[in-house]
């Protein structure tokens, strides 16, 4: 079903350097919400707060709330490992571990105690049959994930995210490095999972947004600049800055 | 181009050298290398010396010291690694200078503390032991160097995938992390026993230079390296030479034997990665 998550006045410093300041949005259950803008914009950084893995990094600060069900994920007193499971991530490039492809899948599971075999295959195949990467590797879970094309590799991260049952996922340019194919199959990929999971989606490639998204937020400079329905930011957005950024005026 | 001929050239030169020490150390050993010299005990008025006890010491001396640092180095490199204790430097930058000095001190140096500590103080005899003891001080720094090496060859994003998913660092680290990097792992473990077997100063101090009748953890424990040392400096058997250049011939094979067979199963197990 997913999850709303709202955001309330998120600011995030690098080592002193400002990477979002006060960014406030609301993203609804089921929606796939698009973030676009410059490079160095602060979406990735956004997204890296969202599930909190931005507190690896030890020069990162921030001050903010990001809301889920009502409960400040952020608070330091917050189970970091409970909200990993609920807020899945995708990485910009395809990232499956050296294991055999069932155990790439399986591990989010066994992290969790789950080593029943039958469970396990179970929503092994369940996850990778959501990902649509079942047909292609059924009867071969057990050769390397590593020899799977790009496209695979990336549906099986899918998948992988997938397993443990999370409710938000959030996907940091998923398709930077894939060629046109393997792109369509994960925007279709996309499509498909609308509804059944809230998506938050980082991308470069506003046709990407344009085709995916039901609403897109426009970043720049570590600001929230513009929020709304996919179709009106394209067609209609209201700050001029949106405008040059879509019509490729603005420089970063 | 010029370069690559005088690289290929020096190439030759180094690979010539070696032929040239393997070969006449086969030569000089031949006469003594044979199946009772292998399975026989030391009997130097007898004249037909063994190094049966040898190679169980060398066995046991590096397998112990590897059970020992091989975990521990592990540890501290995860400590060190995948903690990123940026923050706490306070913790780990004593902790890289004491690696550092023990990497760089002379092992002979390191002997006389470890004896001064074990024999002088603990009243431990000069023994397998004490050997122990010592090659495990020697070793650490180095196992901690090579386990930080294997681990620093794991993409980061392994381990963002990994903790994206729930994951705490150690599991990470466990789960991941290691079973990742245990292709250069088990290479560097392989370079790190080879090295241990060629160790012979400090083993001289603490490890002895003779071997007790029947194989005890509190007998002296003198192993191949000190035995060449031995038989070519205080020996008085006969063929002396012959059986110096025999030992040195079965430490080169044993060492040849764990170091290929490391680089073989390190191999093997990237055979799943492109690389």
């Amino acid at each position: 079903m997913g999850l709303d998550i709202h955001v309330n006045k998120l600011s995030v410093w690098y080592r002193g350097h400002q990477a979002l300041r006060q960014v406030s949005l609301d993203v609804n259950a089921g929606e796939v919400l698009a973030l676009i803008g410059p490079s160095g914009c602060g979406k990735s950084t956004f997204l890296r707060a969202l599930n909190r893995l931005l507190d690896e990094d030890l020069g990162a600060r921030r001050t903010g709330q990001v809301m889920m069900e009502g409960v400040d994920v952020l608070a330091p007193e917050h189970d970091i490992t409970a909200l990993r499971r609920r807020v899945g991530m995708v990485f910009q490039t395809p990232n499956p571990f050296p294991f055999s492809i069932f155990d790439n899948v399986a591990y989010g599971l066994r992290l969790q105690g789950t080593n029943d075999a039958a469970a396990l295959r179970r929503t092994v195949e369940e996850s990778l049959r959501q990902a649509a990467l079942w047909d292609e590797v059924r009867g071969k879970l057990r050769r390397p994930a590593l020899a799977l094309s790009g496209g695979q590799q990336q549906r099986l991260c899918i998948a992988r995210a997938l397993a443990v049952g999370p409710e938000v996922l959030l996907m940091d340019e998923p398709t930077a490095s894939l060629d046109p194919l393997s792109t369509a199959r994960i925007e279709e990929l996309i499509g498909n999972l609308r509804g059944r999971y809230t998506i938050v989606l980082v991308t470069h490639n506003l046709r990407q947004a344009a085709r995916v998204s039901d609403r897109t937020a426009f970043f720049a400079h570590g600001s929230l600049v513009e929020i709304g329905p996919t179709r009106q930011i394209f067609t209609v957005p209201q700050d001029p800055r949106t405008e040059e950024y879509l019509t490729g005026r603005m420089e970063s | 181009m010029v370069l690559h001929l005088v690289a290929l050239v020096l190439t030759g030169v180094a690979a010539a050298l070696f032929a040239l020490i393997i070969v006449s150390l086969v030569r000089q050993g031949l006469p003594s290398l044979t199946w009772r010299f292998l399975v026989g005990s030391p009997n130097e008025r007898a004249g037909d010396n063994g190094i049966a006890p040898e190679l169980m010491n060398t066995a046991f001396l590096i397998g112990v010291t590897w059970l020992v640092t091989a975990p521990l180095g592990l540890l501290v490199a995860i400590f060190l690694r995948e903690y990123g204790f940026r923050r706490r430097s306070a913790v780990v930058r004593p902790l890289n200078h004491l690696r550092a000095t023990l990497l760089s001190a002379p092992t002979v140096v390191v002997a006389l503390v470890v004896y001064r500590v074990a024999v002088g103080w603990w009243h431990w005899p000069v023994s397998l032991a004490t050997g122990c003891l010592t090659l495990a001080v020697i070793n650490w720094p180095f196992m901690v160097t090579v386990a930080e090496q294997a681990l620093a060859s794991v993409p980061q994003s392994y381990r963002e995938a990994s903790l994206g998913l729930g994951a705490t660092r150690f599991a990470t680290a466990v789960r991941v992390v290691i079973p990742a990097a245990l292709s250069p792992l088990i290479e560097g473990w392989g370079l790190a026993v080879a090295r241990l077997a060629g160790e012979s100063a400090a083993l001289v101090i603490t490890a002895g230079v003779n071997v007790s009748r029947h194989f005890s953890l509190w007998g002296p424990g003198e192993t191949l390296a000190v035995h060449i040392w031995y038989i070519r400096t205080e020996g008085v058997s006969v063929n002396r030479d012959a059986e110096a250049a025999a030992t040195g011939v079965i430490l080169l094979l044993l060492i040849a034997a764990v170091v290929w067979s490391s680089a073989r199963v390190a191999r093997m197990l990237s055979g799943g990665e492109p690389r």
